[in-house]
């Protein structure tokens, strides 16, 4: 057989890189759902789409499973800690089958997180994905996680609304309407369906507010700091607002940042914040506090 | 009469014809095309002694003449350790 150089479509390397994923997860023990892209059910997404592997990794097995993916070749890209703003996902990149998101919870469902694994987990069934088998949630349980994902895309026609919840028969929407009951997901889920209003009360009504409709980095924060369920959360919130996301300023760079490249990172945000504030103070708007 | 199957930890996909293959979680990809996809399913469906007659039989070939590049072929798949001999009683599966 002669080596050649060929082009493979994305549909093939994702769904190898899903099929490879699981494969070290068996082996370490590890319990995980393969969510979004290829792994949704074709019911709820009729055509192809994504760009990388999204799995729900059980938040014990997490520590594990990151050990497990380093020895394997896969290279930490962004951290938990500052791959996102709800510190929900950690990014990891591989030579032959790109960009794996991990996820120890998912944003808007408020229970526990080792809870909400374990509900989703217990309805699971197995798909094969370049005939490995592959564990995925419920029917129901891929919709409600859409839905949610689409709430934080700030894109209010988002296809998957559509799909997974307005075009859905009323058997599944009920469905739907229980998971979010068991998960306490309902202020996330209003954001992407419609009568977050009726949820000003809660105190992650802002923060889905701002993270459907967009809002400014300063809002985006407070709004943050409003929806930590406990004084530690909202401290650990606040201690995090002034670090310098070291990952990102990394990949701005193309090469991980000198000390006084953090230090000039560090005070570049806060003075963003302040021209945010003057900003939406002289537009009679106001960072919202 | 022996065959041949994926071995296991090695992922397949079909599309459009093509046939890819991988060793799994590490990679890479191989890609099967026309005659090399036509090999490999029928590596994975039948005798491994009659491959060569199969294959022909498809493309209009004489036997004796592909035998060699078929055999050849075959034998780098298992060399790669994406196919792997069958047990004696096993079913095929590809």
């Amino acid at each position: 057989m002669n080596e050649s150089q060929v082009s493979v479509p994305l549909w093939v390397r994702l769904r190898f890189g899903h099929a490879a994923v699981q494969y070290i997860a068996d082996e370490v023990g590890v319990d995980l759902l393969h969510i979004k892209g290829a792994a949704v059910d074709p019911s709820l997404r009729p055509s192809e789409s994504g760009s990388d592997i999204d799995v729900l990794v059980r938040p014990g097995h997490v520590d594990r499973f990151d050990r497990a993916l380093r020895e394997r070749g896969w290279t930490l890209y962004s951290t938990f800690t500052y791959g996102s703003p709800f510190g929900h996902a950690q990014t990891y990149l591989h030579d032959a089958w790109g960009y794996l998101d991990i996820h120890r919870f998912f944003p808007g469902i408020r229970i526990p997180p080792a809870r909400a694994f374990d509900r989703l987990w217990s309805d699971r069934h197995t798909i094969e994905i370049a005939t490995i088998g592959c564990p995925v949630p419920s029917v129901p349980a891929q919709a409600l996680l859409l839905i949610l994902n689409a709430a934080r895309s700030r894109t209010p026609q988002h296809p998957d609304i559509g799909t997974a919840w307005r075009d859905a028969p009323d058997e599944r929407r009920i469905e739907i309407e229980a998971l979010v009951a068991d998960l306490d997901a309902p202020v996330a889920f209003a954001a992407a369906v419609g009568g977050l209003e009726q949820f000003r009360r809660e105190r992650d009504y802002r923060l889905w507010k701002v993270t459907s409709r967009g809002g400014s980095r300063s809002e985006e924060w407070w709004a943050r700091v409003r929806a930590a369920p406990t004084l530690a959360a909202k401290l650990r919130v606040i201690a995090r607002a002034p670090l310098v996301n070291v990952d990102h300023l990394a990949h701005r760079l193309g090469r991980r940042p000198t000390a006084g490249e953090i230090v000039v990172e560090f005070f570049r945000r806060p003075a963003q914040a302040i021209r945010e504030t003057w900003r939406g103070r002289r537009s009679g708007v106001g960072a919202n506090r | 009469m022996t065959g041949l199957r994926p071995t296991p930890g090695v992922g397949t996909l079909e599309g459009d014809g093509i046939i890819y293959a991988a060793r799994l979680p590490d990679g890479p990809i191989v890609v099967l095309d026309g005659i090399a996809a036509l090999i490999w399913n029928e590596a994975c469906s039948g005798d491994q002694a009659t491959i060569a007659e199969r294959v022909a039989e498809v493309t209009d070939a004489a036997a004796d003449d592909i035998r060699a590049h078929v055999d050849d072929f075959v034998a780098n798949l298992v060399e790669r350790r994406l196919l792997a001999p069958l047990g004696l009683s096993s079913e095929w599966v590809c």
